[in-house]
């Protein structure tokens, strides 16, 4: 075998493994043996790091010097939810300093949840030649100067995405920094940002960007704009509006929808903040080849949702309100069979009783007339066990189950019994579910369930549910694949944890916060583990000026090659060998 | 609150306690699948802290993106603040008064409004035979063509989008 891996001449190989994309697959080819790992090395384009802690620039510099595109995630996702106080980590100012000596030529830099500077900004502007895709997910820390030093110097951008992310928006002008000879633009995603960008400005970068095919625009928009804009780009493929609220004028209305009709590619829409149902009719002669809606920003009534998404037979991903209702989605199941993925988000989260009409029938409609729905992310007030089996039984396709039930610990609203039975019936029949949050009361019984049924789940997100540390033992030891596990509110504690320390090196991350998870068992488990980072976050004070007994306020368990990082607030502390014994 | 305590059994942190942590751990995730039973033995002789269920805050919970919530938020606060200001005249006095009739539900909290404003009593559309013999004033509105009419005929919205300001004048026609 191993004479014959040495009989290709390196350009064949590299040839071979040039057709070879996938991360899991170059990291296999590079295990055949050390001649395949030192040519794959060298050739290996795409470099992805989920936990931007799990190893060091420099390590990943040394391994891999030619690397033309690189994706690194940050924070840890409960971050999206406030549960990660400000300051905690994930810059990416290190990554960048680095890159800009090792990899001249880099192309592509994608990043989330992590923390990005003006600095970084100006650095990836001035020492990538060839730079051209910057995608900044929920990243944090940088402002509209940065996108400003952007948009002067990278002369072949391509990509401008800034989904989700927190820009200090200090002005629009940013925009206006994009030179006159500059044309490459495929992609700008700018919906995030609150300011108004020079319209005139953005109408002639459209107008002189024929490769133009995604253009989500930001709030300041307004509609009587989107015509003008539209006509420059019938090219569109992808279309973020403005705010889609405007008085009702005829002459606007008519223009909006002939610009629409010319747009005879675009397959993708989102925007419509405070969408007036006057104008959504300018849509309707693009709605039957529309893939992808996304109305999480849309006030619409059911009736107008249900007239909208009943035109739309193409459509594979619908995201929108609760203001759709059981009927919307009704209408849904009966027109849109192509569907794959739906979610949909509470108008009003925080009040107690439920303002619209959406309960558990209307996830049920959805799953008996789309059968290529695999994905769902649902919020809703309340839930059955025999609503969860039936979906699951008419949907053993699914792959990503995100359940959220408005009031934490919510039973099963007509038998009052924990739904520990029909989120079993989800793991029993979805044989390839990769993704699950659950919701509602939840006993350790629901835990045995997932692990002895859900050999396939790679993340796991818990809150409020659970009775003891037998739960997350049943998890720990019965989840093959578990990559990530994030709990909140949860009564475990540090015996499941101490048991299955071993799992925790196979796994890329565990969250753990408000639960009941001791100091010395945190402290244990650093020493014992070496190539785990094992941080405590606690906005009390030191761990140590407490009881070992005494719950951590939040755990944040991470495998890594990088040993313990330096970059700290004063509220995280890292249990090692050294640093347990300074604190004992 | 810890749990620390209370535990029987194993209680005491020590790594002999956990063969996970005393050798090389791949080897011994095997091993850990035999310790259920133990753990189920030694875990149903302690029971779960139950007394204080948390109440989560609504800066954490429901799990929503900040920019959704903010979305939410701010097209509830539009609604709240949206405002439609109009010129009001009474005959004879030559400085007028400025009103939001957004602020107002309907004819009849914006009449109260302009009697309390203008301190008489106002005649308008709707109201009832018997009370004509003792208003002194009538409401009128200018709207958008240019003509004068009575205020009330029409339904309230109707009348939010088409008026442009308000005169009141005297009721001795």
């Amino acid at each position: 075998m191993l004479r014959m891996a040495s009989s290709f001449p390196e350009e064949v190989l590299e040839h071979v493994f040039s057709f070879i994309y996938d991360d899991k697959d170059r990291n296999a080819i590079s295990m055949v043996c050390k001649s395949w790992y030192e040519i794959e090395r060298w050739c290996r384009r795409r470099i992805f790091v989920g936990n931007c802690y799990a190893v060091s620039p420099p390590m990943v510099i040394r391994r891999f010097p030619e690397v033309r595109s690189v994706e690194l995630k940050g924070k840890p996702h409960f971050a999206d939810f406030n549960l990660v106080p400000e300051g905690w980590g994930g810059y990416v100012y290190p990554w960048i300093a680095a890159m800009a000596t090792a990899y001249p030529w880099l192309e592509e830099i994608r990043l989330k949840r992590m923390v990005v500077t003006d600095e970084a900004l100006e650095l990836i502007a001035k020492s990538f030649k060839n730079f051209k895709v910057l995608v900044l997910s929920s990243c944090e820390g940088f402002s509209t100067d940065g996108l400003a030093a952007i948009a002067a110097n990278c002369r072949n951008l391509k990509e401008l995405d800034l989904r989700e992310s927190e820009v200090d928006d200090l002005s629009g002008h940013w925009l206006s920094h994009f030179p006159d000879s500059y044309t490459s633009l495929v992609s700008l995603n700018i919906s995030c940002l609150g300011s108004e960008v020079s319209f005139s400005a953005l109408e002639r970068l459209v107008g002189r960007c024929p490769n133009l095919r995604t253009l989500r625009l930001n709030r300041a928009v307004p509609l009587d704009r989107l015509a003008n804009i539209l006509c420059r780009a019938p090219q569109l493929v992808e279309l973020g509006t403005g705010t889609y609220s405007a008085e009702l004028q005829p002459d606007v209305f008519s223009s909006l929808a002939g610009a629409f009709s010319g747009c005879k590619e675009l397959r993708s829409l989102s925007g419509f903040w405070d969408a007036v149902p006057g104008y959504l009719p300018a849509i309707y002669p693009i709605c039957p080849s529309l893939t992808s809606l996304n109305l999480s920003y849309a006030t619409i009534q059911s009736t107008d949702l249900t007239k909208l998404v009943s035109q739309c037979q193409s459509l594979q991903r619908l995201w929108v309100l609760d203001y759709i209702e059981d009927i919307g989605l009704e209408a849904l199941a009966a027109f849109c069979k192509d569907l794959r993925e739906l979610r949909v988000f509470p108008s009003e989260p925080f009040a107690q009783e439920p303002n619209v009409s959406l309960t558990e029938q209307g996830l049920v409609s959805v799953s008996e007339g789309c059968p290529k729905l695999h994905s769902v992310l649902y919020f809703c007030r309340q839930m059955t066990n025999d609503a969860l089996a039936t979906i699951a039984r008419n949907r053993p396709n699914m792959t990503r189950f995100r359940l959220c039930i408005i009031e934490p610990r919510a039973p099963d609203y007509i038998t009052l019994q924990p739904l520990d039975d029909g989120f079993g019936a989800i793991v029993e029949h979805c044989k390839d579910l990769q993704r699950l949050s659950m919701a509602g009361l939840l006993t350790d019984r629901v835990f045995e369930h997932i692990g002895n049924h859900a050999k396939k789940l790679e993340m796991l997100s818990v809150a409020f549910a659970g009775d003891s540390d037998l739960g997350l033992h049943h998890v720990l030891s019965g989840c093959e694949n578990l990559r990530k596990l994030e709990i909140r509110d949860c009564p475990f504690g540090d015996k499941a944890l101490l048991v299955n320390a071993a799992k925790l090196e196979t796994m890329r991350s565990l969250w753990m916060s408000s639960c009941s998870v001791s100091f010395g068992a945190c402290k244990l488990l650093g020493q014992k583990i070496p190539r785990l980072n094992v941080e405590v976050m606690d906005e009390r004070g030191p761990p140590g000026s407490r009881p070992e007994s005494c719950p951590v306020e939040k755990l944040y368990i991470y495998r890594t090659v990088a040993g313990p990082r330096f970059d700290m607030p004063g509220f995280v502390w890292t249990m090692d060998e050294d640093s347990a014994l300074r604190l004992s | 609150m810890g749990r620390g305590g209370s535990t029987s059994s194993s209680s005491s942190l020590e790594s002999s306690n956990y063969p996970a942590l005393t050798s090389r751990s791949s080897s011994l995730y095997q091993q850990n699948r035999d310790l259920s039973t133990d753990l189920r033995l030694g875990l149903s002789i302690s029971t779960s802290q139950q007394g204080n269920p948390s109440i989560p805050s609504e800066s954490d919970w429901p799990p929503i993106k900040p920019i959704l919530k903010k979305a939410l938020a701010a097209e509830e606060n539009e609604c709240d603040s949206a405002t439609f200001f109009v010129k009001v005249y009474m005959e004879g006095i030559p400085i007028g008064r400025k009103l939001d009739l957004l602020a107002h539900d309907g004819y009849h909290d914006l009449i109260r409004t302009l009697n309390h404003m203008f301190n008489t009593s106002i005649l308008w559309a709707e109201m009832d035979g018997d009370e004509h013999s003792e208003q002194n004033h009538v409401l009128t509105y200018e709207d958008k063509e240019g003509d004068w009419l009575i205020v009330g005929d029409v339904p309230w919205e109707m009348f939010l989008s088409s008026v442009r300001r308000l005169k009141i004048t005297r009721a001795d026609i």
